[in-house]
């Protein structure tokens, strides 16, 4: 109950980035903190109250926290920062191109 | 442990709204990191051990050193 | 359309899209992940089946190794686009560099950084860690170097061909594991099960040491690359 509403938080935050403002950079950001969120829910929803989950030699094992959405999560976050990684590139050959980076201003892309 | 987790909830979502807010895009690159060291130490309180190594070393250092060349090369570009 | 009517609409768009949010939070049990899904088999069969003590990295490299693949062809389509964009015909010239002391302070410590780097990756099927964690502090090291010595000391020590030739070599690894799957075991990317020793040791485990190897040299040669090729690089000589 208590994650459900961080999660709608910072959802809604990233959502309001990268929608209302201009600036090509916030959308970045917005789009990251989305993808945070995302993360955070998945590693605290399926929280159960166990052990890290590595097993240790000769001692008995205890309940254990579920391994997959970790695993998931890890391959989230490389994702994520390539992707970042490439929007900036464009938007610097954009810079180079058109002279400024807010997105009311590019000639061409508002008709 | 919850009285932990409740304030470091409260600092995440003060960075958060703090990095959407302002205009000049370098203080909100800071909040970004401060956002990501943050829920470092939360995925550490779920018991989640990797997913914290990988969220410290990427989300607190490769993301931000991106950011902050592209920022560089936009706004202070060719000035030599 | 006039902008007060704009946001109003998009302000009701934020609105609509809470409400859905919240709606869809209010509806969902608690969480059975453990009991109807395969978690329950991994969680009791792991060790036997793989022999690595960490289960994580049994379920990355062993269980789903193929969407690790594909991890790695997402960060390999990354440093290509980048690189098309944003490579120079001209040879880069250096910067100056951060102080004397700061210059000093790494020289000392840029050795041990390396040393942790090459112990998360080898030791992934042990302790947290692994291929794409160890990967990147590999990369910090190439990070560290282009910001205090000046990027004509990165360009010198290791240039872009090395670090491609590297990168090359860690995604020739892990599909050579996987052909070597199929030729020995009878399934791509399968568990190479006579290469093991006893459980706990380095060398346990059967190809997922090779495989975090691999990965690690791949991920850390990419994000160097993608670094590099992003920073501003004066042209002037300076030596």
């Amino acid at each position: 109950m208590f994650s459900n509403l961080i999660f709608i938080i910072l959802f809604m935050l990233g959502f309001y980035a990268l929608i209302m403002k201009t600036n090509l950079i916030k959308n970045v950001i917005g789009l990251n903190l989305m993808e945070a969120a995302v993360f955070f829910w998945v590693i605290s929803f399926s929280d159960i109250g166990g052990e890290i989950s590595i097993h240790k030699l000769g001692e008995t094992m205890g309940e254990f926290n579920d391994p997959v959405p970790q695993a998931l999560t890890l391959t989230g976050i490389v994702i994520g920062a390539s992707t970042a990684a490439l929007l900036l590139t464009l938007i610097i050959e954009l810079n180079k191109f058109s002279g400024t980076i807010e997105r009311d201003e590019i000639e061409g892309l508002n008709d | 442990m919850a009285v932990l987790e409740i304030i470091l909830i409260v600092f995440l979502i003060f960075s958060a709204v703090m990095a959407v807010r302002f205009d000049e895009e370098l203080i909100s690159i800071i909040f970004l990191s401060i956002f990501s060291l943050i829920l470092t130490s939360l995925y550490l309180l779920h018991k989640a051990a990797d997913v914290a190594l990988a969220e410290a070393v990427i989300g607190a250092g490769l993301n931000t050193a991106i950011f902050m060349s592209a920022i560089s090369q936009i706004r202070h570009g060719d000035s030599d | 359309m006039n902008k007060l009517i704009k946001k109003t609409l998009i302000s009701t768009v934020l609105i609509a899209v809470t409400f859905a949010l919240y709606h869809n939070f209010a509806l969902m049990p608690e969480y059975q992940g453990l009991d109807e899904g395969i978690s329950d088999y991994i969680i009791t069969y792991g060790l036997n089946d793989t022999g690595s003590l960490n289960l994580i990295t049994a379920v990355l490299y062993d269980y789903r190794a193929f969407d690790s693949l594909g991890e790695s062809t997402v960060i390999f389509g990354a440093v290509s686009g980048i690189v098309l964009i944003l490579s120079r015909k001209m040879l880069p010239v250096s910067s100056k560099g951060l102080s004397f002391i700061v210059k000093r302070t790494l020289g000392i410590m840029t050795p041990f950084i390396a040393l942790f780097g090459f112990y998360v990756i080898s030791h992934g099927h042990l302790s947290p860690g692994g291929g794409f964690q160890g990967g990147v502090i590999l990369a910090a090291i190439s990070i560290i170097f282009s910001i205090v010595y000046g990027s004509a000391f990165d360009y010198r020590r290791y240039s872009p061909q090395t670090k491609t030739v590297l990168e090359t070599v860690g995604a020739m690894t892990f599909l050579g594991f996987g052909l070597a799957g199929i030729v020995m075991e009878g399934a791509f990317l399968n568990n190479l099960g006579f290469l093991t020793a006893e459980k706990g040791t380095l060398i346990s485990a059967g190809s997922i040491p090779y495989i975090n190897i691999g990965v690690g040299f791949k991920v850390g040669a990419g994000l160097a690359i993608i670094f590099y090729s992003m920073i501003q690089k004066t042209f002037e000589e300076d030596f």
